[in-house]
């Protein structure tokens, strides 16, 4: 059995998780916003995809480290 | 569009009693997990370059885009209708969604911005055309004829590449080699040699390895999102029994097709914004005039630029 393969799935789940709790923030505060100010909903929505990309780029990391642990054999 | 459904799931309901009544299930093709990136088709120039079905997919996506260019752009109309009407409304609304993210001085930036939205959405959208990226049997050997180009990830890391070098090329247009205090920075010696020590060791790395980052990232974030789309819904297909099944899956990768395209380019127009603005604060401590000056002279001249290109 190839104990690498578990280690992949242990980063992808972990690393994940908090990029996940990120782009959940960043969502409850632009609903927020949004519903506080409705009119602004243009520039909230554009930097908030932003944002949300940016902690999604951590998460997409981790699923690099996924692939590269893929490959090892022990 | 309810009258599909219904006969989509009509279809698979009668495939699953169809199969349990007679014990076998239609001869569906085989559903392989789509390769990480594409395979080559045949070689060219001894067997130094290789031509990829990705390559292949990437030239029907080019070719689509631009006829529909040369289509629209063929009759031009002061008033438009059919085809130009069409176009010019994605050209205009992807205009103004620039200059709403960065203002006037981006307009700039619209064709590129535009070039990297269309190409990628497209690719996107190739990708979850049935049977491609999935082997087929030709003439006795399995061939893979189509690969979307996004899911594989040299496609990705040659446009996060593209973007990489007009960004920094912008800045350095703009700015001119008050663009690298960026990197190497000295504005915090007027606050002491502490701070100067920390700023120079400190912020000017992490400002590099950021640069590495976004590349990284841009490349990583569209491959891995579009491939694991394909992965999830060769999965499903594979795993529903009937792969019409996975036509849920097919609506939520439309929008994630449609969300990375947007935010890859937002990003690179947004790092592009981001380069061109000067940072006065940093530059102050080896040539505070000169910077003065020239930061003036370069605005005025990149407005000028703007209004002739308006």
């Amino acid at each position: 059995m190839n104990l690498a393969w578990i280690g992949a799935g242990l980063a992808v789940g972990l690393g994940v998780l908090g990029a996940g709790i990120g782009v959940g923030m960043v969502g409850s505060k632009v609903a927020e916003a949004i519903g506080r100010n409705p009119d602004a909903q243009g520039p909230i929505r554009t930097n908030a995809i932003i944002l949300a990309a940016f902690a999604e780029g951590l998460g997409i990391l981790s699923f690099v480290i996924a692939f590269l642990l893929q490959g090892k054999t022990v | 569009m309810r009258q599909v459904l219904i006969v989509v799931v009509a279809a698979n309901v009668a495939a699953l009693a169809l199969a349990a009544a007679f014990g076998f299930l239609p001869p569906w093709p085989d559903i392989h997990p789509p390769h990480t990136i594409g395979t080559p088709l045949f070689k060219i120039a001894g067997d130094d370059i290789s031509i990829a079905n990705t390559h292949f997919t990437s030239w029907i996506v080019m070719a689509t885009l631009i006829g529909l260019g040369w289509l629209a752009t063929r009759r031009l109309e002061m008033r438009p209708r059919g085809i130009q009407n069409l176009v010019e409304l994605v050209v205009q609304g992807l205009a103004s969604f620039v200059v709403s993210v960065g203002g006037k001085q981006a307009v700039r930036f619209v064709p590129l911005f535009g070039t990297l939205f269309l190409f990628i959405l497209l690719a996107n959208y190739v990708e979850l055309v049935p049977f491609v990226g999935q082997p087929l049997r030709i003439g006795g050997e399995e061939v893979e004829p189509l690969h979307g180009p996004t899911a594989d990830y040299h496609t990705t890391v040659a446009l996060a590449l593209v973007s990489f070098i007009a960004y920094q090329f912008q800045g350095i247009r703009k700015l001119g080699p008050g663009y690298f205090s960026k990197f190497i920075n000295f504005s915090g010696f007027k606050d002491g040699p502490l701070t100067g020590v920390i700023m120079l060791v400190l912020v000017g790395p992490i400002e590099i390895f950021s640069e590495v980052f976004r590349t990284l990232t841009l490349t990583l974030r569209l491959w891995g999102n579009i491939f694991g789309g394909a992965v999830s819904l060769a999965v499903m297909s594979a795993l529903l029994v009937v792969p019409a099944f996975a036509l849920p899956f097919i609506g939520l990768e439309l929008l994630v097709g449609l969300v990375q395209a947007l935010i890859f380019s937002l990003l690179v127009l947004v790092y592009i914004v981001l380069a061109l603005e000067s940072h006065e604060g940093h530059e102050e401590g080896h040539s505070p005039q000169e910077h003065g000056s020239g930061g003036d002279g370069s605005n005025s001249r990149s407005e000028k630029m703007e209004v002739a290109h308006a």
